[in-house]
């Protein structure tokens, strides 16, 4: 776990912290990484991989309109937003 | 050098259900911002998306009309990016196990068929719609589209030319319509394709570098795209300079592609299974019931015009090649027996108008049933072919109902023999010198008898009669 790649992640992720925590995040990550690693040394190579640990399937809905209109309900809760939409600092294509 | 252009597109098909993939919010276009957003749609802490199983049933159509595996196990996966029209910071797609496997379509170029694979479909859920020119230093963020069902429809890079790109593209849109599985309305942004686009050497085993162009809704658009592209990474190979893979955007005005590198730094999506969905089922009884409601397909639907109506085979794919056209024809023959003047006015007058507007028959204002009627006038002689072309071309701009024209305007043809022949003995009493012509041997001068009667009656005589009445007068 270098700088770069925690710095890489922080960015993905839109988190920040401080210069001075970079390296007990690096720390902590890299530690984080090793306990984790120790899966690996379980063979798994005839095992399908275990997406959900409830063996359930999917309930789904039918195609039908349950829904309301809130719109001013969560415009009003919105940072910043005027009558029609939500409004964010301008995103240049 | 010569170069070989391989290019792979990437169709999202935007499924034409009531519902959105999660929620229960109405997903018509073209209502009011925001007001048809959901607490799920908008990613709330604590709610839980549900799918829609009419999505499913619409991605298995579409998987059952081109051949191809369906997964009766699917799961979905997070694809993780920030932008401001996905409210939840990531797009619930299927990237381990989609709906729909490998599987084929034939498109149509220059008259010969060709086989492009496809490598597979999956259901994943639209963005909003971010609005960047309409307020002042901020962009605007609508949710309706927020969690639209899409069938993101991915080919093998089979495709050689950007000819063949629209043939495809073409090809998508006119089995989804069939399929009823998507409106196919481009200009509402219903179907929009990514297009993977390399060039190598003929010789060359390997795959050149490619870029991907994003979000292209137009016929027209893809094929501009594709020249562009091509010569540009052609002209840079010439120089010795590599091809960066990157995502590109098409600008329609300045028609050139250029480099999106904001989206460049972020394109690490770490995918990972959706832990708030589990795998959904699809039954051997659901995939029967879906396979026993497949439509008729146009490839099936032309020979079938051919063998039932005795059409020509250029005239029953030109029918069979929309919906709305199969539909027109079949509902006019319904009216009237005479399957190949029904096919003849499609395939001739009204095909015409269609492309003098660059429209299809779903926006233009001439009805199955107008249609219908139009040919049973011709058909029983109420008016004449002639006449017929200025009521469709009146149809085509009032969406009146054809009787009413022909009765408004006075178009009924002339049928009375008698009539007929007043109007001939005139115009042969006005014209002896041609009438002397004529017995002296010019048989030429016939047609300008009948169209001195045409004339006379403003077009509406039956020609068959005047015909008739003339020689018998003439030859006398």
């Amino acid at each position: 776990m270098d700088k770069e790649t925690v710095t890489t992640i922080s960015n993905l992720s839109r988190l920040a912290f401080d210069k001075e925590n970079e390296e007990k995040i690096t720390k902590d990550l890299e530690n984080i990484i090793k306990f984790v690693d120790q899966l690996d040394s379980v063979d798994t190579s005839n095992i399908e991989p275990l997406t959900s640990p409830l063996e359930k399937t999917a309930k789904t809905r039918a195609d039908e309109v349950t829904s309301k209109n809130r719109k001013e309900k969560f415009l009003k809760n919105a940072p910043n937003a005027n009558e029609d939409y939500f409004l964010v600092p301008r995103v240049v294509e | 050098m010569t170069w070989e252009t391989v290019i792979g597109l990437e169709v999202h098909v935007q499924l034409s259900t009531k519902t959105k993939l999660f929620s229960g919010a109405s997903t018509s276009f073209g209502s009011e911002p925001n007001t048809q957003v959901d607490l799920i749609d908008l990613g709330l802490p604590g709610v839980l998306p549900v799918a829609n199983k009419e999505a499913f049933y619409k991605a298995i159509r579409f998987g059952l009309a081109t051949n191809a595996e369906i997964n009766q196990v699917s799961m979905f996966d997070r694809k993780n990016y920030f932008y401001p029209d996905l409210p939840k910071g990531y797009q619930i797609t299927q990237m381990e196990k989609p709906i729909v496997g490998k599987g084929s379509i034939v498109i149509n170029v220059d008259g010969s068929e060709k086989l492009i694979n496809i490598t597979r479909a999956h259901l994943e859920e639209d963005a909003g719609k971010s609005i960047h020119d309409l307020f002042d230093g901020e962009t605007g963020i609508d949710l309706n589209r927020a969690g639209t069902p899409l069938l993101e429809i991915v080919s093998e890079p089979e495709i050689s030319n950007a000819k063949e790109a629209v043939a495809y593209f073409k090809a998508i849109h006119q089995l989804v319509t069939f399929l009823d599985i998507c409106d196919g309305n481009m200009s509402q942004g219903s179907m929009r394709c990514d297009v993977n686009v390399s060039v190598k050497k003929v010789d060359d085993a390997i795959l050149g570098t490619r870029a991907e162009i994003k979000n292209i809704n137009s016929f027209k658009f893809i094929e501009r795209a594709i020249h562009f592209e091509v010569a540009r990474q052609i002209k840079l190979l010439e120089k010795g300079e590599s091809i960066v893979q990157e995502t590109r955007l098409y600008d329609s005005v300045k028609n050139e592609t250029r480099s999106m590198r904001s989206k460049e730094a972020a394109n690490d999506y770490r995918y990972f299974p959706e832990p708030d969905l589990l795998p959904v089922v699809i039954s051997d009884n659901e995939l029967e019931e879906i396979k026993s409601t497949l439509p008729e397909l146009p490839k099936q639907k032309e020979i079938r015009f051919v063998n039932e109506h005795n059409l020509e085979e250029s005239e029953a794919k030109i029918l069979a090649s929309s919906k709305a056209m199969a539909n027109l024809f079949e509902d006019a023959s319904e009216k009237t027996k005479d399957s190949s003047l029904i096919a003849k006015w499609l395939v001739g007058d009204v095909s015409a108008l269609l492309n003098k507007d660059n429209i299809s028959i779903e926006e233009s204002k001439l009805s199955s049933i107008n249609f219908a009627k139009l040919i049973e006038r011709i058909s029983d002689n109420t008016i004449s072919g002639k006449i017929a072309k200025s009521v469709l071309e009146e149809v085509w701009i009032s969406g009146n109902d054809i009787d009413a024209i022909i009765e408004e305007k006075g178009l009924v043809q002339i049928q009375d023999e008698s009539v007929l022949e007043d109007i001939a003995k005139k115009i042969i009493d006005a014209n002896p010198d041609q009438v002397n012509a004529y017995k002296g041997g010019k048989d030429r001068l016939f047609g300008f008898f009948v169209g001195q009667v045409m004339k006379e009656t403003q077009g509406k005589a039956n020609p068959q009669g005047v015909n008739k009445i003339l020689k018998k007068l003439l030859n006398s």
